[in-house]
């Protein structure tokens, strides 16, 4: 048995006693055995899914920094053109991104749209609606706004509709994230579906047994206690019981696990890597240092 | 305990030293208006430099308990199994009591982080830190495509790590403990402390922003009716919620609703001033959210659009989060002490467990 | 051989002891059934056994806890893990959650101990074996029936090759196709030198696989007997314990004065 040893230090490799089970020699994997364990890593039905998730999750962050970093009309259109778009196409997924990013930027649009338009200050008047005055510089706040959300929406469902979360995790997990926070991660995409189910069924109950979700506020809200309560009360109360079978299985071990499959990483993904965030620094630093105009 | 006591003296003093001199640095946080976006040309810089003074701070802490016990024990030691467990069940109620709840009732409130206080408490201020900062940033960049997700919960991120450090730390001295049956004079002089405290939030911590620009509560412009209807519902609904607080408060005799509505308080003014310039600089100060309206109404009359955004957070932060620790406090007394007493600042959190 | 010498325990935050001198020794390759009414401390007991509690759960061990003669004490949970395995009830709850198939979350145990891939897949082929579940080696681990689920969660633990297997009530949520599937799985279990300890209350799942029965009561161990005394033992009804069906058919026909031939388990 190995003592404590400090948490970053080399690997606590246990040695469990040999003599339980069959007797062979030091394992080596066959061919056939190399090739099941490549099938369990998620298939990519494109170029750009086979990306490295690293090089993805890179491309949508720089993107979406990028975009306020840049400001103005320009730049996040550039950003759009230049990398989201290609990238979609690229993926077969333009129109699925296109519909998730209208999805997400739609409501908050319009809510900015309304708000600046009418109330921010300004000169220009173009119109009257009641006591609120439409401005140009609303019109035109609100329109930079949209244009840099709308950029950002685009960036986060290509990398959303390209990525397995799972995959992504184990990713990180083989660049040096400890495993428990990559349990930790990959745990939460599982409960949520898992929380809605239980959720939905509980709903369907109350429902039943003639439970209000509808109507007045005080009824939503005497509908949603008793939904909400059990969900809640239920995941919680299996933390214990989650935690232990855990234990059992070795869970928090320190050091390195080797895992069953990772993903390939080129040369080529981690330059252009390098570049995406070395442009991005640039695009910071130049016009506070007065190299590079503000962009319209 | 002196060793802890030096180590986040030092973080304090780390942090503080890096605060002003970024600020200078970066020129002072003043509130001339960029006349190109609108926003305060100082804010975003002032962001930068919090967040970079609150990551020395950490790295400082984290260096001086490295350096004299050469581990990380006070940091690991909050990271059992039970917590990594714990933090993703929480923030799968965080998304999803955002999602639902906030959204189905359309209410003002965001009620996203209820399960980030309940790690913070239970296990301690960075598990719960790091359980805010996780859940916005999964709810936005791995949910991305679902109908869960999120585009624009990830700048928020650095408010959800600090409600849950503040948790952690309101944990930790016992706030979230209930004190059932408090004699009658503790109970009252429990409850004008708390009194004092709100109004010392207020008056330092809230007024000024709406002192500027000769602005007053119930406005009495003409032009301003859609908006001293806002003002005069939402006095309502504060002195109700008052009401039936204190109603419970003297049912039960427990003073530990003081305690909880004193740091939701804390916690909701601190992040309103934290989470503002993030609003208006990420969004123009919209969040998609009924807090809009505020926004706009508080724009026209008169105030700047990172003043609106201030006054509006203010004026909603305090009140959802302390709605969230209530919640928070709820469920740990529903749970049984079996169960929190496990966690790594169960007992601090919840009180001794009876044998 | 694990060995229990003197050992009394009590939870953290409570005062009465659930376990009292408890003096129990499981020899290698041994099959060993727990039996007891509610509440009398089986659970605890596995969860002593394997060194969960105190090293997890928290609480006060008295007395000795030594396998192959070397003490369980102060070794932390992850370290226990592959001299002692622990089955729990609910094939949910021991559900990782962050597998996608039956493959990778039986291997899920292997990697954790850091095994090189080889041999974690080597592992993980023996145990599924063991269990006969290879062919759900595809499936989802979230949409498997009750039964099925518990095997996975047998195999899970099988792989990572610990000496000894305890398993709490591993049929007490299961239907009853499930617990033939869950009996049937730990008959061939017991040929493969794993050494197992299954407490149980259906102890017709124990009659027949078991050689050594142990029964507890109130904290204390009140009977540790070969299976096929101590399965007949009146002890066992005495404290709530129901007799397999075999033995209470034939106690009801010595009462009409019909013997009945011994049934080899």
């Amino acid at each position: 048995m190995s003592g404590r040893s400090a948490w970053w230090r080399a690997d606590v490799v246990l040695k469990p006693d040999e003599a339980a089970g069959p007797e062979t020699a030091p394992a080596r994997l066959s061919e056939a055995d190399t090739a099941y364990l490549a099938s369990l890593a998620p298939a990519a039905i494109s170029r750009y899914q086979r990306l490295n998730p690293l090089t993805k999750a890179t491309l949508a962050t720089v993107t979406t920094l990028g975009a306020f970093v840049l400001g103005g009309y320009l730049g996040p259109l550039l950003l759009l053109v230049g990398i989201v778009l290609p990238g979609a196409i690229a993926a077969h997924l333009l129109r699925r991104v296109v519909r998730v990013a209208v999805l997400f930027s739609l409501p908050i649009s319009i809510s900015v749209a309304l708000v600046s338009v009418f109330t921010r200050a300004g000169s220009t008047v173009l119109f009257n609606l009641g006591p609120f005055d439409a401005t140009l510089e609303g019109v035109d706040f609100a329109a930079q706004i949209i244009v840099r959300l709308f950029t950002i929406a685009m960036a986060l469902a290509l990398f959303g509709l390209t990525t397995e979360p799972r995959a992504f995790v184990v990713d990180l997990e083989r660049r040096g994230l400890s495993p428990r926070v990559a349990f930790a991660a990959a745990a939460t995409l599982e409960t949520i579906p898992l929380m809605v189910e239980r959720a939905l069924a509980i709903q369907a109950a109350q429902r039943a047994r003639g439970l209000d979700t509808e109507g007045s506020l005080s009824a939503r809200v005497r509908g949603v206690l008793p939904l909400v309560a059990p969900v809640i009360l239920s995941s919680l109360t299996e933390v214990e019981e989650r935690s232990l079978a855990l234990e059992v299985r070795s869970f928090g071990r320190p050091g390195r696990r080797d895992l069953l499959w990772t993903l390939p990483d080129t040369g080529r993904e981690r330059a252009l890597r390098w570049l995406l965030v070395a442009a991005l620094v640039v695009a910071l630093v130049a016009p506070l240092a007065g190299v590079m105009p503000r962009l319209p | 305990m002196a060793s802890k006591w030096f180590r986040v003296a030092v973080a304090v003093v780390v942090g503080a030293v890096t605060l002003v001199v970024g600020m200078a640095a970066a020129g002072s946080f003043d509130t001339t208006v960029d006349p190109n976006t609108g926003l305060v040309a100082g804010s975003n810089a002032f962001m930068f430099v919090l967040a970079v003074a609150l990551l020395l701070a950490f790295i400082a802490y984290a260096g001086v308990e490295f350096a004299t016990t050469r581990r990380l024990d006070s940091i690991t030691s909050q990271f059992d199994t039970r917590t990594i467990v714990l933090i993703p069940i929480a923030i799968a109620i965080n998304i999803v009591l955002g999602q639902t709840v906030g959204n189905a009732l359309k209410i003002p409130l965001y009620l996203d982080s209820v399960g980030t206080i309940l790690v913070g408490a239970l296990a301690g201020p960075i598990p719960g830190a790091l359980t805010g900062l996780l859940a916005n940033l999964i709810w936005t960049f791995v949910l991305a495509g679902t109908p869960f997700g999120s585009a624009f919960a990830w700048p928020f991120a650095i408010v959800a790590a600090e409600i849950g450090l503040l948790a952690g730390v309101f944990g930790y001295y016992g706030f979230f403990r209930s004190r059932p049956n408090t004699s009658i004079p503790t109970l009252v002089g429990g409850v004008v402390v708390a009194g004092l405290i709100l109004l010392g939030l207020a008056a330092y911590g809230v007024l000024p922003f709406y002192a500027k620009g000769g602005f007053t509560f119930f406005g009495t412009n003409p032009t301003d009716s859609l908006f001293t209807i806002i003002a005069y519902g939402i006095g309502i609904g504060l002195i109700l919620a008052l009401v039936a607080l204190t109603i419970q408060l003297f049912v039960r005799r427990d003073l530990g609703v003081a305690f909880i509505v004193v740091a939701g308080a804390i916690c909701g003014v601190i992040s309103a001033l934290i989470s503002a310039p993030i609003s208006a600089f990420v969004f123009g100060g919209v969040t998609g959210s009924g807090s809009d309206i505020l926004v706009g109404a508080f724009q026209q009359a008169g105030s700047s659009l990172i003043e609106a955004v201030f006054q509006q957070g203010l004026l909603q932060d305090p009140i959802d989060k302390t709605i969230e620790f209530i919640v928070a406090f709820l469920l740990l007394q529903t749970l049984s002490r079996r169960f929190s007493a496990r966690f790594p600042q169960g007992e601090r959190a919840v009180g001794m467990v009876e044998g | 051989m694990l060995v229990l010498d003197g050992v009394s325990y009590r939870y953290p935050g409570y005062a009465r002891q659930v376990l009292l001198d408890i003096d129990l020794t499981l020899g290698d390759g041994e099959i060993v059934g727990l039996v007891g009414p509610n509440e009398a401390g089986k659970s605890t007991l596995c969860l002593v056994l394997s060194g969960l509690a105190p090293a997890s759960v928290g609480g006060v061990l008295a007395g000795t806890v030594t396998i192959d003669g070397e003490t369980t004490a102060g070794l932390k949970s992850y370290e226990l893990a592959c001299l002692i395995g622990l089955v729990f009830q609910n094939p949910n709850t021991q559900r990782s959650g962050v597998t996608a198939t039956v493959f990778e979350e039986v291997a899920l145990g292997p990697v954790n101990l850091g095994l090189p891939v080889a041999e974690t897949v080597e592992r993980t082929r023996w145990a599924m074996a063991a269990l006969r579940i290879e062919e759900l080696a595809e499936r989802d681990p979230a949409r498997l029936s009750g039964g099925q689920a518990q095997l996975v969660a047998i195999a899970s633990i099988l792989a990572m090759r610990p000496r000894h297997l305890v398993l709490d009530e591993p049929t007490a949520q299961l239907d009853p196709e499930g617990t033939r599937l869950v009996a049937e799985a730990l008959r061939d279990l017991a040929s493969t030198g794993t050494a197992l300890l299954i407490a149980e209350h259906k102890t017709d799942v124990l009659a027949r696989i078991c050689q050594r029965v142990v029964a507890i009561d109130a904290g204390r161990i009140v009977l540790d007997a070969p299976a096929a005394e101590g399965f007949a033992d009146s002890r066992l009804p005495a404290i709530g314990v129901e007799a397999p069906a075999v033995v209470r058919i034939g106690a009801a026909l010595g009462e009409l004065g019909v013997a009945m031939p011994e049934i080899a388990p």
